[in-house]
């Protein structure tokens, strides 16, 4: 902790002592919010309290985090409206219990989103059975999964994706989740990150499958660790399994060893899931992909 | 009604009104505000087995509701339009540095709440949601690191630096209100400096 205090006026201070000092003042400045709120230790708290006073600018920095505090404390809450309660209520009880784990996307209770005109409740509640309903059906209707017939290991673009991901469970994970945007720019193709309340992304880093650039991404699934491959649609739609897999709008399904693999065509890319658990696993979450990213489409 | 729905019932919907008073602060557009907040509910229903303490729910609440807002923000691309942080800096420094008696906690507290969220408006969102998150809803710095999902020591430092910056675009506010009163003033008279326009608007000494 600094021992700032301000020099009489004229004394003379080397300048880089004089620099020092400032930045241990501004350190301490730093902690002011802290301290007004009361969240510092004890012996940090006692510091700044000696630190004051002999500091006049330190106590009028302290008065305005306390007044700006106070104030703030007096913004009253926006009462919510009866109709957004109806609504939520509503599209609450017509939603049937959802599977485990599962976020499908945003889009999901838009059927039910504020009306343009007044509608009376018992038609906002129609309304809303009705467009559930729909979305359950899509939902519990999950893509059809295409298992594949031969060897992953005989389609070069999983036999790649297989091969990196034992080379990466096997080290450190090699980024960051606040890279994705710096991927994002490094590659010709969107990458949509899976959104799921049980799935974090813990970080994205760009590699080279077969000499082509591609996207990796590391989800903390409960306590497992996934990743997810994204590659150009071109590279994707190579193999004819690959294609015959997913041409009727779903979502291919494969295993080698202990390593389940989903795969989906995603707007203009190709996506992969793997993991150390058997594809039907991983089905859920890659077929919540793909239902988002139809959805996000207006695919049908 | 099933235990689930009693659950969400007695866990989310007591909160409704905060929730929608932080989503208020962030969009420009009232229905916007409660599109969030109900989406947000509907992700809290659909994710409800994830919520293991119920005591959290409070903090695991606001942390669907800020993405649920980031996601609308990054499909609209809207961006606050904010003022120069220099800007604000400078008002601040200039509040702290001066020899005068300070009486800012008077001008806080006299602050209109329109006056409030316009200076929180002016503040980069990273500074201005921890600021609200203390200092409106009441959580602890440990909580809030949760929410956003940074350390605690960024909390610590981006609540400091926002209440500042809260303070200079509260000062800042109303110098310029001063100054177009001033203006106004001039005109209406001719040039003459004179008016309650020249000092109106409420001093901060």
């Amino acid at each position: 902790m600094t021992d700032w205090t301000p020099l009489a006026p004229g004394s003379s201070e080397d300048p880089a002592e004089r620099a020092a000092r400032e930045n241990q003042h501004q350190v301490l400045i730093d902690l002011l919010g802290a301290y007004a709120d009361g969240e510092l230790p004890p012996e940090t708290t006692s510091q700044i309290d000696a630190h004051l006073v002999g500091c006049v600018r330190c106590r009028r920095e302290l008065a305005v985090h306390r007044a700006m505090r106070r104030r703030l404390g007096f913004e009253p809450p926006v009462a919510a409206p009866p109709a957004l309660r109806e609504r939520i209520v509503a599209a609450i009880a017509s939603t049937p219990l959802p599977a485990p784990s599962i976020d499908p996307r945003p889009a999901r209770f838009a059927a039910l989103r504020r009306p343009l005109v007044f509608i009376p409740l018992v038609s906002i509640i129609a309304a809303g059975a009705l467009g559930t309903d729909l979305l359950v059906r899509q939902r519990t209707s999950p893509a059809a999964v295409a298992p594949l017939t031969e060897s992953p290991t005989t389609i070069p673009l999983l036999q790649d994706v297989l091969a990196d991901y034992r080379r990466v469970v096997a080290g450190d994970l090699p980024g960051r989740a606040r890279d994705l945007d710096a991927v994002r720019s490094a590659v010709p193709f969107p990458i949509e990150p899976l959104r799921a309340p049980a799935v974090r992304l813990l970080a994205a880093w760009t590699t080279e499958l077969g000499q082509e650039p591609a996207v990796v991404l590391a989800y903390r699934w409960d306590d497992r660790i996934v990743l997810q491959y994204v590659v150009s649609e071109q590279r994707f739609f190579q193999h004819p399994a690959l294609r015959q897999a997913v041409a009727g709008g779903g979502l291919l399904a494969a295993n080698d060893g202990t390593q389940g693999i989903v795969a989906w065509p995603t707007s203009s890319a190709g996506a992969l899931l793997i993991a150390d658990v058997p594809p039907e696993k991983l089905r859920a979450l890659g077929a919540a992909a793909l239902l988002a990213g139809k959805v996000a489409r207006g695919a049908p | 009604m099933s235990d689930r729905h009693a659950r969400f019932d007695a866990l989310v919907l007591p909160h409704l009104d905060r929730l929608l008073a932080f989503a208020a602060r962030r969009t420009n557009v009232r229905a916007d505000a409660e599109d969030a907040v109900q989406e947000a509910c509907g992700r809290a229903w659909l994710g409800l087995d994830e919520l293991r303490d119920p005591t959290k729910v409070r903090a695991w609440l606001y942390r669907i509701l800020r993405g649920v807002l980031s996601e609308t923000e990054e499909r609209t691309a809207r961006r606050r339009q904010l003022v120069s942080i220099t800007r604000l800096e400078e008002a601040h420094d200039e509040l702290v540095s001066s020899d005068s008696d300070l009486v800012f906690d008077e001008v806080a507290s006299r602050l209109t709440g329109e006056e409030v969220r316009a200076a929180l408006g002016q503040l980069p969102d990273d500074f201005a949601t921890v600021v609200e998150l203390h200092d409106i809803d009441g959580f602890k710095y440990h909580e809030i690191a949760d929410i956003v999902g940074v350390p605690i020591g960024t909390v610590m430092s981006r609540i400091s630096r926002g209440r500042r910056l809260l303070a200079g675009a509260v000062l800042a506010s109303r110098t310029a209100a001063r100054e177009s009163g001033f203006s106004l003033s001039q005109e209406r008279h001719g040039g003459r400096r004179g008016g309650s326009g020249t000092t109106g608007g409420g001093g901060t000494r």
